[in-house]
């Protein structure tokens, strides 16, 4: 095991170097559009885009939280479905080397396709609005989260099988007593994955038919060649993203405690 | 006498795999008894059919024909068998207090009640004061202790270790010996213990059974008969060299 190495303070200076470079990127950027004179249509600075998100514009009303809450609200909706659907879907198609064989070929045959192309399908189907996005952001992270899950209900040492099913173990505590806990390292990079994929599956469906939502700003403002909200909805989407994906660390931190250990003993 | 009876009494077992080149014979007729409170090894070369037949007595597999007898009044295999592998094979995501109390929870016993047993046999095992640690927290030593305080915390009869220390350093190998020579004699527990060190063996055993090379035959049902408690001294008694010599001989090692 590697010894700690990191100091209390220079965890902070890590933070700071992390948003250092972003800092340095929006700087180029406000510096670059300054310097080049480039036309606010083409490209706003983000500065601009952040004052068009916190202050009321005169001209225009961009309902920020309105659109904002809507795709927060997809979001959460969809990223949960995936997270309980997602494990839950892993955990039948795990159960017996029987079902895998009949579930997984007709699984990955509708995971293959591409998800996205399926969006105007569905906006048939179900109409535009809530439901739509939600299952569009589903179909289209959920693949990344069975995969990763099954892959870990299965990554057990099989000796540890052995050493429940001596004692007479059955179906169910080997799930929860062994394969379960073995796989959360798996199920939490599944959910991280499918975190940023989820946040672009509302987008698309919000970008092809809806009236409200980050991504129903972007196309109605590039009809004016409205930039700064256009940026601005860039920027609160990736907040979202971020956010989950924080979040989504944070409970992995809580549940997988013995994955965070600093120091080995020896005697 | 107690001591005499038997606890477990191995008949013609016999192990045949049928893989695609044809049917290996793993485990050819072995027969044998063990009785209570014995120390019992089990000699004999790599893939003499030892981890098959400690797998056997276990109900991890079932054998091909042969039987194993035991006093069912006496002997539960389901619920007085302790298994004690050649990996620690701690479940990474409890610390050690949960691990060694995973057999009550398979067994659906009241885990509660078994918490200060579970404290008692860790600071059996030498690990008083880590029982809240994280298995990766411990050396390679420390978590096969663990293991061996996992296998007994259901109070088991018979404990089966399937070359416990194989995976140690020659050293913590010899240590944990006494460890469980020291833990043997204060649980009064009947060990079946594989080894492909002899000398191991002899120093561990009441009784030693070899094991020849594939297909596997009894080749001799040795007692050894110093006094205990063993001490290193009694290495180099020549009593000692002459059961291993005559165990290698057995093993036809020229």
């Amino acid at each position: 095991m590697k010894a700690k190495t990191l100091k209390g303070s220079s965890k902070i200076g890590k933070i700071l170097q992390n948003m250092g470079s972003i800092l340095l990127f929006l700087v180029i950027w406000e510096l670059a559009v300054h310097i080049f004179d480039i036309r606010e249509a083409f490209l706003c600075t983000p500065s601009s885009a952040v004052y068009h998100l916190l202050v009321p514009q005169p001209d225009a009303n961009y309902h920020w939280s309105v659109n904002i809450l809507t795709t927060l609200k997809e979001y959460v909706i969809s990223f949960a479905f995936v997270a309980a659907g997602g494990i839950a879907l892993a955990i039948l198609i795990s159960w017996s080397k029987t079902i895998q064989g009949i579930l997984m070929p007709a699984f990955i045959f509708i995971c293959s396709l591409p998800m996205i192309a399926i969006a105007p399908i569905l906006l048939i189907w179900i109409g535009y609005g809530l439901k739509t996005n939600v299952l569009v952001a589903f179909l289209v992270s959920f693949f990344p989260m069975v995969i990763n899950t099954i892959t870990g209900l299965g990554a057990q040492d099989k000796q540890l099988l052995d050493l429940v099913r001596y004692l007479g173990a059955n179906r169910w505590q080997v799930l929860l007593k062994i394969q379960l806990p073995g796989a959360l390292p798996y199920i939490f990079s599944g959910l991280k994955i499918s975190s940023s994929l989820c946040i672009m599956g509302v987008i698309v469906g919000e970008l092809i038919a809806s009236d409200k939502g980050l991504g129903y700003v972007i196309v109605n403002a590039q009809l004016t060649m409205d930039t700064p909200p256009m940026f601005a909805s860039l920027i609160m989407m990736s907040l979202l993203g971020w956010g989950m994906y924080l979040l989504v660390s944070l409970c992995e931190r809580l549940l997988t405690p013995w994955n965070f250990v600093k120091e080995r003993v020896d005697s | 006498m107690e001591e005499k009876k038997t606890l477990l009494s191995i008949r013609d077992l016999k192990k045949v795999y049928t893989t695609r080149e044809g049917e290996l014979e793993a485990l050819g007729s072995v027969s044998f008894d063990v009785g209570r409170q014995e120390f019992v090894s089990i000699v004999g070369p790599s893939g003499c059919g030892k981890t098959t037949l400690m797998r056997i007595i276990a109900g991890l597999m079932p054998q091909t024909s042969g039987e194993l007898i035991v006093d069912k009044d006496y002997f539960d295999p389901q619920k007085d068998v302790g298994f004690v592998f050649q990996k620690a094979l701690l479940l990474d995501w409890r610390r050690v207090i949960d691990n060694v109390l995973l057999p009550i929870e398979i067994l659906k016993l009241d885990k509660k009640k078994y918490i200060p047993r579970a404290m008692e046999l860790l600071e059996l095992v030498g690990l008083k004061g880590f029982e809240k640690c994280y298995p990766n927290e411990l050396s390679g030593g420390m978590q096969q202790r663990v293991s061996i305080a996992r296998a007994l915390i259901h109070d088991p009869k018979l404990i089966l270790m399937d070359e416990p220390f194989g995976a140690l350093d020659a050293i913590t190998r010899e240590k944990m010996n006494f460890e469980l020579l020291r833990i043997w004699a204060e649980s009064k527990k009947t060990v079946l213990f594989v080894t492909h060190e002899i000398s191991e063996a002899v120093f561990l055993s009441d009784r030693i059974i070899v094991l020849s090379a594939r297909p596997s035959k009894m080749v001799g049902n040795v007692e050894i008969e110093l006094p205990r408690p063993r001490t290193l001294e009694q290495k180099l008694l020549p009593e000692f060299n002459r059961y291993a010599l005559d165990i290698y001989n057995k093993l036809e090692v020229k």
